[in-house]
C-alpha cells in the first residue's frame, strides 16, 4: 500500500513537473518565399464559401505558379475552440478567417501578424471606414482585414403590410404606428427580431440611431447618456408594449409564419425565395426604421490575417491583400452567385456592383452601410459584451429598470477596461 | 551453477523472476498504459498545474498561487452557475432516481410487451447526445411552428417562449436528463429486482405483509446497491452538464441562455477557458469541480454502507 502510494506520488510529481515545462514561443523561422510554397487557409463558415474563397486562391496560383493554398471549413459553432488549439501547439493554418473581432483577439496574445509590417494597412482606403476602424486592434495594430461585410434590413410582407394599409416604417414612430395598425388589422405577429435578439448587437442600433455609442472617443464607457437610455427604452418597449418575441425565430421562418416586420441580416434575402418558394412576390425589404439621430445600422462580417507562426507570413499577406482586387472580388462573386450565396465585398465601392443580391437589393444593404457602424474597437469589449447583453435582457424581461440595467453595463465595461 | 550466480545477485532475483512471471503481461499492458498516461494522466497532471496559473492557451503560462481559487470564491457568475447546476443535479437525480425505479418496476417482466416497452425508454441512452439535443431544440422550437408550441396550440393556448423564458429553463433540462436517462437507471434496476430471491416475498406474502410493506421492506433495502449506484453515477453525469445548454440554449452572446438563466459550471469553464482565453481559470474550475463530485460521492457510498449496517 505504501509502496502504491509512493509509486502514484513520484508519477503525479513528475507529471507536473513536466507540465511545468508546457508551452514555450518562439519567433517562427520563414521558409524560402521563392520556394514552392503550400498554405492553409481555414474559413470560418459553411462549405460553399470555402469553395468561394477557393476560386479566388486558384486564381492566385495562376500568377503565383509556386504557392498553393488549401481552404478548409471551420464551422462557426466549434471554429473559436479549434482556433485556439492551433494557436496553442502553433501547428494550425497559414491564414485563418473569422468573426471581426477574433483576430484582434488572438494577435493581442501574439498569435498573428501585424499586417503594417506587410503593408496591408494601405487596404483601410478601400474599405469601409467604419468597418475598418472595428477590424484594427485599440493599440494600432492590424491583425487581420475586413473579408466581407453584413448588415441589418427590415423585411415585410408585403401581403399583410398591405392588408392593413401600412407603408414599409421609415422612423421610430412609423414602426411603432405600424405595429398597431397591423394588430388593429388582425394580424396577430406584427413584428421580430431575429439577428441580436435579446442581444447587443440588436441593440447597437437603437443606440446609435438615437445618437448614442458604447464608448466616448477615448474608449470610456458611455451608457450613462439620455440618448442611450431613450434607445433601450425604445427596445425594451417594442418587447413589453408591442409583443415582439423575446424568442429568436429565424428570419425567413418569421416571414413563412405570419410576420409582417422582421429586422433580420442581410443573408436571409437570398434564401427567402428559394427555401419558402411559397412567399414569393409576398416579401421585401427596406433600410431599418431611422431614430432621432438618423438611420445607423451595425455592420459585421467577416476578418481575415495570417498566423504568426506561418513559415509563409509574406505570401499569406500577398495573398489577403490580392482577395481586394477586381479579379478576386469579381472571381469569389461569380462563385458565390452559382451557389446563391450572399456576399458583400469588404470594399466599399463594391458593395452594389460586386453584389450577389439584387440590384434592389444591394441598394438597400449599400445604404446601411454607407452610414453604418462597427462592433466597439476599445479594451476589454469582447469580455464584456456577453454580460452588456445579460444587463439588456433584464431591462427587456422586467427584471430591472433601464437606468439601473445600463449602469450595471457601464460598470462591467469600465472594470473589463483594464 | 545457477543458484550460485543467484546468490551473487540476491537483489534482482525477485525483480528478474516477476519480470520472468508478469514481463508478457506487462507488454501486453504497455499499449494501454501509455494511452493511459498520454491521454489521462498527462493532460490531469497538466490541468492541476495550470489551475495555479494565468494561462492563455497561447503564451507561456504564469504561476500565480491560489489566485485562480481566490477570484472563484468571489465571483458571482461562478456562484449562480454552481447554484443553477445545484438545483439541476437535485431534481434531475432525484426524479430521474424515482422514474427509473418506478419503471423498472412496471416493466420487469419477461413478456414481449415489457421488453418492447423497456427497448423503448433504453433507446435515448444509445441515442448520440447531440442528436437528442437538436430534437429537443426542434421540439422547443419558437413560435407556432415548434412541436410543444403545436400542442399547446391545440389546447387554445398561445406560443411560449422556451427557450427564452429564465424561469423555465433549469425545468426544461432536468425534463431533458430524466426523459434521456431514466431508461439506463431503469435496466439497472430490472437487473436489480431480478437478483432479488423469490422466496423472500413467498415468505412476508405468508407472514400477511402487504403489497406495499413488501416494497419497502424488501425490495427497497435490496436494491440499496443499485440505488447508490444510480445515484453515484447520476450526480456525476449531472454536475458535468453541457451539451444541453449549450446546444440547446446557447442563443445570444451568452453561453447561460438569457439571464444566464442555463449557466452550468462546465459550460461556464468552457465558455472561460476557450472564448475567454482564460485556460488557468478554467482549470481551477475544473479542479472545483473534481472536489465537489468527489466528495458527494463519498458522502453517498458512506451513507449508503451506513445504512446497510443499521
Amino acid at each position: 500500500m505504501r509502496r502504491t502510494t509512493a509509486v502514484c506520488g513520484t508519477v503525479l510529481v513528475a507529471l507536473l513537473s513536466a507540465a511545468c515545462a508546457t508551452s514555450g514561443q518562439s519567433e517562427t523561422r520563414q521558409a524560402d518565399q521563392n520556394a514552392p510554397a503550400a498554405l492553409s487557409f481555414w474559413s470560418t463558415g459553411g462549405d460553399d464559401e470555402t469553395a468561394i474563397f477557393q476560386k479566388a486562391a486558384d486564381l492566385y496560383k495562376q500568377s503565383h505558379p509556386n504557392v498553393t493554398i488549401k481552404v478548409q471549413t471551420l464551422t462557426w459553432d466549434d471554429a473559436y475552440a479549434k482556433l485556439l488549439a492551433a494557436a496553442s501547439s502553433r501547428s494550425g493554418p497559414d491564414i485563418l478567417s473569422g468573426g471581426m473581432t477574433w483576430t484582434i483577439q488572438f494577435g493581442a496574445r501574439g498569435a498573428m501578424v501585424d499586417l503594417r509590417k506587410h503593408g496591408l494597412d494601405a487596404l483601410k482606403a478601400q474599405a469601409q471606414p467604419a468597418q475598418w476602424e472595428s477590424a484594427v486592434s485599440p493599440d494600432g495594430s492590424v491583425y487581420g482585414v475586413p473579408l466581407d461585410m453584413s448588415t441589418f434590413a427590415l423585411f415585410y410582407r408585403k401581403d399583410l403590410l398591405d392588408q392593413a394599409k401600412v407603408t414599409p416604417p421609415k422612423t421610430w414612430e412609423e414602426l411603432v404606428a405600424a405595429i398597431d395598425k397591423l394588430r388593429a388589422a388582425g394580424v396577430r405577429k406584427p413584428y421580430s427580431q431575429d439577428w441580436g435578439n435579446l442581444d447587443w448587437i440588436g441593440y447597437f442600433n437603437y443606440l446609435y440611431q438615437a445618437g448614442g455609442s458604447f464608448y466616448t472617443p477615448d474608449c470610456k464607457p458611455a451608457l450613462g447618456t439620455p440618448q442611450a437610455q431613450q434607445a433601450l427604452t425604445f427596445w425594451a418597449d417594442l418587447y413589453r408594449k408591442h409583443g415582439a418575441p423575446t424568442a429568436t425565430v429565424e428570419g425567413s421562418d418569421a416571414l413563412d409564419t405570419g410576420t409582417a416586420l422582421v429586422v433580420a441580416g442581410n443573408w436571409i434575402a437570398k434564401g427567402i425565395d428559394v427555401n419558402k418558394p411559397e412567399l414569393k412576390g409576398k416579401w421585401a425589404m427596406t433600410t431599418l426604421p431611422a431614430g432621432p439621430a438618423g438611420p445607423t445600422t451595425f455592420i459585421g462580417g467577416r476578418a481575415i490575417g495570417v498566423t504568426s507562426f506561418s513559415k509563409y507570413a509574406q505570401i499569406g499577406a500577398d495573398f489577403v491583400k490580392f482577395l481586394y482586387s477586381d479579379e478576386a472580388i469579381t472571381a469569389i462573386v461569380d462563385e458565390a452567385k452559382k451557389r446563391n450565396l450572399p456576399f458583400i465585398p469588404p470594399r466599399a465601392d463594391k458593395v452594389v456592383s460586386a453584389s450577389t443580391f439584387t440590384p434592389e437589393q444591394a441598394q438597400v444593404f449599400e445604404a446601411s452601410i454607407r452610414t453604418g457602424k462597427a462592433a466597439p474597437g476599445c479594451p476589454g469589449w469582447d469580455e464584456s459584451a456577453g454580460d452588456v447583453a445579460k444587463q439588456l435582457q433584464s431591462a427587456i424581461l422586467g427584471k430591472a429598470d433601464v437606468r439601473t440595467a445600463l449602469a450595471e453595463a457601464a460598470k462591467v465595461m469600465e472594470r473589463n477596461a483594464g | 551453477m545457477a543458484n550460485t550466480a543467484d546468490m551473487a545477485t540476491p537483489a534482482a532475483s525477485p525483480l528478474r523472476s516477476a519480470l520472468r512471471r508478469y514481463g508478457t503481461s506487462y507488454l501486453m499492458l504497455l499499449p494501454f498504459l501509455a494511452l493511459f498516461a498520454g491521454f489521462l494522466l498527462w493532460p490531469l497532471a497538466n490541468s492541476l498545474f495550470l489551475s495555479f496559473t494565468r494561462f492563455d492557451g497561447i503564451n507561456p503560462a504564469e504561476f500565480t498561487g491560489l489566485d485562480n481559487f481566490r477570484r472563484l470564491a468571489g465571483d458571482a457568475r461562478f456562484r449562480h452557475a454552481l447554484g443553477n447546476t445545484a438545483l439541476y443535479v437535485v431534481a434531475s437525480v432525484g426524479l430521474g432516481t424515482l422514474l427509473s425505479l418506478g419503471l423498472a418496476l412496471a416493466f420487469n417482466g419477461t413478456s414481449r410487451p415489457h421488453r418492447i416497452m423497456r427497448t423503448l425508454f433504453f433507446l435515448p441512452s444509445v441515442t448520440s447526445s447531440i442528436a437528442l439535443m437538436l430534437m429537443w431544440k426542434w421540439v422547443l422550437f419558437p413560435s407556432d411552428v415548434g412541436l410543444a408550441n403545436t400542442v399547446v396550440g391545440w389546447f387554445g393556448g398561445h406560443a411560449v417562449a422556451w427557450l427564452a423564458t429564465p424561469g423555465l429553463t433549469v425545468p426544461i433540462l432536468v425534463l431533458m436528463s430524466v426523459w434521456g436517462g431514466m431508461g439506463y437507471g431503469m435496466v439497472l434496476y430490472v437487473a436489480g429486482l431480478g437478483s432479488i430471491p423469490e422466496e423472500y416475498y413467498e415468505a412476508a406474502r405468508i407472514d400477511g405483509a402487504s403489497t406495499w410493506q413488501q416494497f419497502r421492506r424488501i425490495t427497497l433495502p435490496l436494491l440499496r446497491p443499485v440505488t447508490t449506484y444510480v445515484v453515484v453515477t447520476g450526480l456525476i453525469g449531472a454536475f458535468q452538464v453541457f451539451e444541453a445548454v449549450y446546444i440547446v440554449f446557447r442563443g445570444t452572446n451568452n453561453v447561460g441562455g438569457v439571464l444566464d438563466s442555463g449557466l452550468m459550471i462546465v459550460p461556464y469553464l468552457y465558455d472561460q477557458g476557450f472564448t475567454h482565453f482564460r485556460l488557468g481559470y478554467a482549470s481551477a474550475i475544473a479542479w472545483v469541480l473534481f472536489v465537489i463530485i468527489f466528495v458527494l460521492s463519498l458522502v453517498n457510498l458512506r451513507l449508503g454502507r451506513a445504512m446497510k449496517e443499521l
